[in-house]
Order: C-alpha cells, then structure tokens, then sequence
C-alpha cells in the first residue's frame, strides 16, 4: 500500500510561488554589499509579512568579481540575519539572479524547504572602469579571448552587432530606439539607475565604446540588490499568500569561446531555454501569451536579438519591431517597462532577481505609474548570462 | 565616508602544457587547431576530445571568412599600451578563428591568417584581406 502512495505522490505537481520582493535603488551607491543587499531583503521580508525566522534557506547571487568581498555570501547571510541558513551561494555571470532565483526554487519543488529567499547584490562602482573593463571581458574564455584579444563584455556584443547589421540591415538608429524606451521608462521608476530621458541623437552621437556600440547603447556599471521569497504551494496556503506563481522554467548555455559559437546574430542559449519554457507552460504563441516581459537588454543589440531567439518576431525582423512601437506600452508586449537593464541598471547579480521583483508588482497591479494592462495575468523574464553563456527564462502568472 | 581597501595585485602563472604546441607555433608563424578520429575539430584547440580520445594537431590555413568584427574604443586594463583595436572572427572550414586585424574589414570579406606580436610581446593571430 504504502509503496502504492509513493507512485502517486510522484505524480503531484507541487507549485512554486513568489510572496514578496524586494528592490533597492540602482546606481552608484556609497553603501557596502552587506548593506545594500538588506534593503532588498528587507523590503522583501516586509512585503511578505514575514520575519528572518520563518526562511529556511538561503541563496546568494553575486558574481563578486568587483567587490572588495571576494566571497561575500557569509557576510551578505549574516548582516541580513540568515546566518545558519544556506547560504548557498552561485555565480552564472549577468544571469547570477535568475540562477540564485533557480536554486531557491529547486530547493522548494526538491522538499527541502517550504520557504526559500533568492538574493542577489552586486557592487561594481568600486573598482576604476579599465578594472572592470577587464574583468568583463573575462566572462568568457580568458586564456583563449581576452589574453589574446581583449575581448571586453560590450566588444563581444558589437562583434554579434556588426554580424546581425550586415545579416539583416539592422541600423544604428533602430538600436538606438531600445535605449531611447528604455530611458522614457526608467524616468518613472524611481528605482532607476538613470531617470532622464534621451533621444535617438543623444545615442549616436554618444562617444563609441566599441563600434558599433556607443556609449547610450550600454548598461551602466553600478550596484544594487534585489531579494524574492519563494514558497511551496504548502506554505502559501498556510501563511495565505497571494503569490505569483512560477507556470514554467527554462535554461540553457553555451560554449565559453565565441569562436565555437554557430553564429553571431542571435543567442542559441536564448533559444532553448525558451523553447523549454514555451513547453512547460504550453505556450504556442509566444507574442499573445504575455502582458508583458522582461529581456537582458545589457547592450541595445542584446534587445533586438531579444525579441527573435524569444519568437517575438522572425530572425532579422528584430529592428522593425522596436521601430513598430510593439515592445513599447499600447504594443504588442511591453518589454522592459521599468527601463530594462540599460537605463534601470544592471548589477549583474540583482539583474535576474530583479526582473522577477518587476514582473511580480506588475502581476500583482502594484506597479503604479508603469502599470500594464493585464489581460493574460503570465508575463516572461529572460535573463542572459555573459553573451549567452547561460540563459534563464521564467514564466510567471497569477 | 571612503576607506580603501589594501592592495590585492593578481598575476596567475598559466600552464599551457597540454597545448604547448600551439603556443609554439604561433612564434612560428603556425596557427594550429586539432582534429579528432571521431570526427570533431577544435578551435581553441585542446589535446583531449571530449569522447576521451586523444587529438592530433593540424594547422589552420587557407582562405577565411569574416563572420564578425568590432574595434575596442574602451580600453580595459592589460591593454593600456594599445591603441583602439580590431577584433575579428573569420571561419576556416571547420572551424572559426579569432585574431586583430590592421585593415578595415567588413563581414563577408575574404581573409588569410598570420602571426606577429603585438606591442605587448604577446605572440597572436592577425587577418588580412585577400
Ligand atoms: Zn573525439
């Protein structure tokens, strides 16, 4: 009999729900990485109405590379008061908050926990920008790229730049256009790196980082932290949350060596994990599924290329999509309606966190002056890992 | 209120044991990729194929393509002597091949390959038009 049961229980499908989130403000912030990561946490724990005592485990993202702390997730676990509590701690480059995201998931859908906390904090203004320069283009393979070659992060997105604009005729201007949004956009997110908005001049006459990507094509370099707090279905029902759930997950990468790589118009990393996603959660229509989403606009290309591996558009039709307005809110699918990674920010490790902190508010129309219409109630993140290294897609909806 | 940090210099001693024939061969004007009896070829080679067998060395030659390009404005550090940079990668058959170039090329452009030094004394793979 009891043999029986267990060939059932297999059969339950436990689902994983997100009860509260929490943001810091991006930018250059004189705060430590211990600090800045409990304005996360805090807010999250706040948001939940739950207390240090009621999380089981404990991730910490942080790529770390920049910080003074070289291996900061003890001192990030003690000063937000988890000590005795995970951490585990993971590194997947830009995609460090969706695998931070992930393993505190799997801890729940494993049975580990009933309720987990991800975080995910990143110091980068401490160190000068060759510093960083250099420990970007490490993201990759250094021996056989950067050692060589220099290989910074933005250069390995240009190289897929120049690749899709002779490929496709993708423009400088329609690249421009994804900084432009996502700069009218993060002018309302008080939370935002920048809270300024540019125009299409502003981004090509912008000084060059490496061609073809200017200065207003890139992410900047800055800190932040964002925390989410995951429960089983189990715990939401006891603690009565209202959660957002996960319907699906998606993951893959790809080869360290850009010079291995199949070609350089999109990200094959990209593809799979929404293919696996898509699967999941039964998703046919990728374009008519979501309120919104979420993609790693890291460098203006990186948005484009976005809108193709996602099935948004066709291969190459990426750069007619930003200039159709369909990205855009009124659109087909707002993407990055809190000012994306451009113009929100992106400190790698809060970056994955982060989007789903952001799809969260808005599932659950706390989202106030950048408020989508909901419609489906399931929007996408997709969060990329060094140039498509790894890559995660969650889809969530409640 | 700022305190810096003490100072932490890192150079890693990197052993190239296994590969040393390519490292060689760049001084030799070689660029070197290896092949495996299963079928697989490498580029940056590696003495192991990932199905366990041991692969030979061959060398990268002939006429490539350019897949891809960009020219480095923002220069990290350990590049501090170098001026804007061209970075290029160009498919050889089977396999694709990065290195710097000192002409303007574009995608599509048809290449060859050689070896020189860079200003840092570091021995690479530079591209040529054809
Ligand atoms: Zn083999």
């Amino acid at each position: 009999m009891r043999k029986f049961f267990n060939f059932f229980a297999v059969f339950i499908v436990m689902r994983v729900g997100v009860v509260g989130a929490g943001c810091s403000k991006f930018g250059q912030r004189d705060v430590t990485i211990q600090e800045l990561a409990f304005e996360a946490v805090s807010e999250a724990l706040k948001d939940a109405q739950l207390s240090q005592e009621d999380i089981e485990m404990s991730v910490v993202g942080c790529v770390g590379t920049r910080g003074y702390e070289l291996m900061p997730a003890v001192v990030v676990n003690e000063y937000c008061g988890f000590a005795g509590k995970g951490p585990i701690r993971v590194e997947a480059a830009c995609a460090t908050g969706s695998a931070a995201v992930y393993t505190a998931y799997s801890s729940i859908k494993a049975g580990i926990a009933d309720i987990a906390i991800a975080i995910g904090v990143e110091k980068m203004s401490e160190v000068d920008t060759a510093t960083s320069a250099a420990i970007g283009g490490r993201a990759g393979n250094y021996l056989w790229e950067f050692h060589f070659y220099g290989t910074t992060f933005p250069a390995y997105y240009a190289m897929h730049a120049t690749a899709h604009m002779a490929k496709f005729g993708t423009t400088e201007k329609q690249m421009a256009l994804t900084a432009v949004k996502a700069h009218r956009n993060a002018a309302k997110n008080p939370k935002a790196h920048f809270q300024k908005e540019i125009s299409v001049e502003d981004v090509l006459k912008s000084r060059m980082i490496t061609y073809p990507l200017k200065l207003y094509d890139c992410s900047p370099i800055g800190d932040g932290a964002s925390a989410v707090i995951l429960a089983s279905e189990k715990a939401v029902k006891e603690h009565g949350f209202d959660p957002v759930w996960f319907e699906s997950v998606g993951y893959s990468s790809d080869t360290s060596n850009m010079s291995m790589r199949e070609g350089y118009v999109g990200l094959k990393a990209t593809r799979m994990a929404a293919e696996m996603a898509y699967k999941g959660a039964k998703i046919t229509e990728p374009l008519n599924s979501f309120d919104l989403a979420t993609v790693h606009d890291c460098f203006t290309i990186a948005e484009i290329m976005a809108y193709e591996d996602l099935g948004f558009c066709k291969k190459g039709e990426g750069g007619k999509f930003i200039e159709n307005g369909e990205s855009d809110f009124g659109g087909k699918i707002p993407v990055n309606t809190f000012g994306g990674l451009k113009a929100k920010g992106h400190p790698l490790a809060a970056t994955g966190v982060a989007m789903v902190y952001e799809v969260f508010k808005q599932l659950r129309e706390e989202a106030g002056n950048l408020q989508v219409d909901l419609k489906h109630y399931r929007a996408l993140t997709h969060n990329v890992g060094g140039t498509g290294h790894f890559c995660w897609v969650f889809i969530l909806g409640r | 209120m700022i305190v810096e940090s003490r100072e932490l210099r890192m150079k890693h001693r990197i052993p190239v044991v296994k590969t040393e024939r390519f490292w060689k061969g760049l001084e030799e004007g070689k660029v070197f990729k290896t092949v495996c009896k299963c079928g697989k070829s490498y580029y940056p080679p590696r003495a192991e194929c990932v199905c366990g067998a041991t692969t030979e060395w061959a060398e990268v030659s002939g006429e490539g393509i350019v897949e891809c390009f960009t020219v480095v404005h923002s220069i990290p550090a350990g590049y501090e002597w170098s001026k804007p940079y061209r970075i290029v990668i160009a498919s050889f058959g089977d396999v694709r091949v990065m290195g710097w170039s000192n002409e303007e090329l574009k995608v599509g452009d048809r290449v060859t390959l050689y070896t020189a030094k860079d200003e840092s004394g570091v021995w690479k793979v530079w591209f040529k038009k054809v």
